[in-house]
């Protein structure tokens, strides 16, 4: 393809109408959605060493379950050695989750306190009862207008995310047998060009997802880090479930600040300084992310231009809220790279014509002894 | 059964056409049941067009059955370069890079020809270092043919 004109704007509002089609669908078809990401991601971690094997002589069948095998085991193995140190009564969670969400009510309290000692406008204004007015009218209906909803949609959610780890074992048994299949459907004359989209398609799928995994790495170690210096508790724990919120631009970072700033400032209630400190190194670690790791792995992945990217990301959020946010990126590369393939063959005369010569050639063919 | 992948696969008839060719000749059957998984099997009728000069190349194509004529555009006229047979290859440039093809190959009657993408001969060069320097010297010792048929002044099928 180098060398070619770019796509012009017909394509480019082709490509940018069909990813808005594409996540509208996706809006309504998230059960479905989700776990294919997961089994997408899941997939580009086990190729290359599913791969390894069948160049050892491995079939892909056995390839797939050996490799899904060993992954499921190590993480279930992970899963419960994680779960046999943090062994605790039945009740520990509810526990641990109310006593820290009453430590960030409280920061927040003490916090609201010396803003009105700082500045009387806001006293006058009795910023501190009408917060606490707020927080009470929450807790007091959480369980009645929430909870219910909260544990309908994980029980709903839960069968369709064990879907996978099945998706993976396809996709790794059958991923290359599906890769023939496709092009086996394609004219002659697109052959070669097809088979370059599938490829780019490919490659911009797996760096996207790759990148993604690298840039949550990253983000863990950096955040932990700096969680470590400032002397917030459990910071690998925080830096991964901040790292992966991530990856839903804005909402997940946000939301991860709190988490960090909630732990923080139960950890030292009476040290406001510890929360302050966890906010500045979530915002530095942010800026480092947007401005030096994400150009570096996402960035570089998907070849946008970072307004389409920017403006897309609001599209993605309006049209289907969080997961529209998630996804508009790795969607819009995708239909970027089948889109700007698809207007070079359509707008290319001589492959057209090699087709149209192939096809009569084939009528000529079928034909030669039958009779008029 | 567990451990039927510690033995050798056996060779289908497709797998000994393969090794058939030069440039697949070094590989063992293992090898050649790995490179058989990554190429694209295509059928052409007689005179149908496989690929035209001045198009990118992004693909090596090899003669499984029928023939193919290479040819050349001089001016208004074409001419002929080569005429190739099961077993011969073409295309073999596009291996290497992605520059444009310097002659169309045309289908002379009804062909099956084995395609091996770029792409996949590069993840395999990354994957599989033993497979990609086979073909690589099986390649470059092709390339190296042409040359000395070039500098002995003798036709030689020219790089596509």
């Amino acid at each position: 393809m180098n060398g070619e004109e770019g796509a012009g704007p017909v394509v480019w509002s082709g490509i940018i109408a069909v990813t808005c089609l594409l996540l509208v669908l996706l809006e309504h078809t998230l059960w479905l959605a989700i776990p294919f990401i997961f089994g997408t991601v899941l997939y580009y971690l086990l190729l290359a060493p599913t791969q390894r094997l069948i160049r050892a002589g491995a079939g892909q069948n056995l390839a797939a379950l050996t490799v899904g095998g060993i992954f499921f085991a190590v993480l279930t193995l992970a899963v419960t050695i994680v779960a046999s140190w943090t062994a605790a009564p039945d009740n520990a969670w509810q526990n641990t989750i109310g006593y820290y969400l009453e430590g960030g009510v409280a920061f927040v309290r003490n916090t609201m306190t010396l803003l009105e000692a700082k500045f009387p406008i806001l006293a006058e204004m009795h910023l501190t009862s009408m917060v606490n007015k707020r927080f009470k009218s929450f807790t007091d209906n959480f369980a009645q207008q929430h909870l219910a909803t909260i544990l309908v949609g994980a029980a709903a959610w839960l069968p369709s995310l064990l879907l996978a780890p099945f998706l993976t074992f396809f996709f790794l048994r059958d991923g290359a047998r599906f890769k023939k299949f496709l092009a086996r459907a394609v004219p002659n004359a697109f052959f070669e060009k097809t088979l370059f989209l599938l490829h780019q398609v490919d490659q911009t799928a797996r760096r996207y997802f790759q990148g993604l995994i690298k840039l949550t790495a990253i983000d863990t170690l950096i955040l932990a880090f700096g969680l470590w210096a400032i002397g917030v508790s459990s910071p690998l724990v925080l830096g991964l479930i901040s790292a992966v919120l991530a990856w839903v631009p804005f909402v997940g970072s946000i939301a991860g600040c709190i988490m960090v700033v909630v732990v923080a400032s139960t950890d030292a209630p009476s040290n406001p300084l510890v929360a302050y400190g966890a906010i500045g190194v979530f915002i530095a670690v942010r800026l480092l992310d947007d401005f030096v790791f994400m150009p570096l792995t996402l960035g570089r992945s998907l070849q946008i231009h970072p307004l389409t990217t920017v403006l897309m990301i609001f599209v993605g959020g309006t049209l289907a809220g969080v997961a529209g946010l998630m996804l508009v990126l790795p969607l819009l590369g995708v239909v970027m790279v089948v889109g700007e393939t698809l207007g070079r063959l359509v707008t290319n005369p001589r492959l057209r014509a090699r087709h149209r010569n192939a096809l009569a050639l084939r009528t000529r063919q079928a034909s030669i002894d039958l009779v008029a | 059964m567990i451990f039927g992948f510690l033995k050798a696969p056996a060779m289908s008839p497709r797998l000994h056409r393969l090794r058939n060719s030069s440039l697949f000749s070094s590989l063992t059957p293992l090898e050649l049941k790995i490179v058989d998984g990554l190429m694209h099997e295509r059928r052409y009728l007689g005179d149908e067009i496989v690929f035209d000069e001045g198009e990118e190349g992004q693909a090596l194509y090899l003669v499984m059955s029928g023939r193919v004529l290479i040819s050349r555009s001089r001016g208004s006229a074409f001419e002929v370069v080569a005429e190739l047979s099961p077993g011969s290859f073409f295309g073999d440039l596009a291996l290497l890079d992605n520059s444009p093809r310097n002659a169309q190959a045309r289908a002379i009657d009804n062909c099956e020809l084995a395609v091996f993408f770029r792409a996949d001969f590069m993840a395999l060069m990354d994957t599989d270092a033993v497979i990609g320097y086979k073909i690589s010297l099986a390649l470059a010792r092709h390339i190296g043919q042409r040359l000395r048929e070039w500098m002995s002044g003798r036709p030689q099928v020219e790089a596509l």
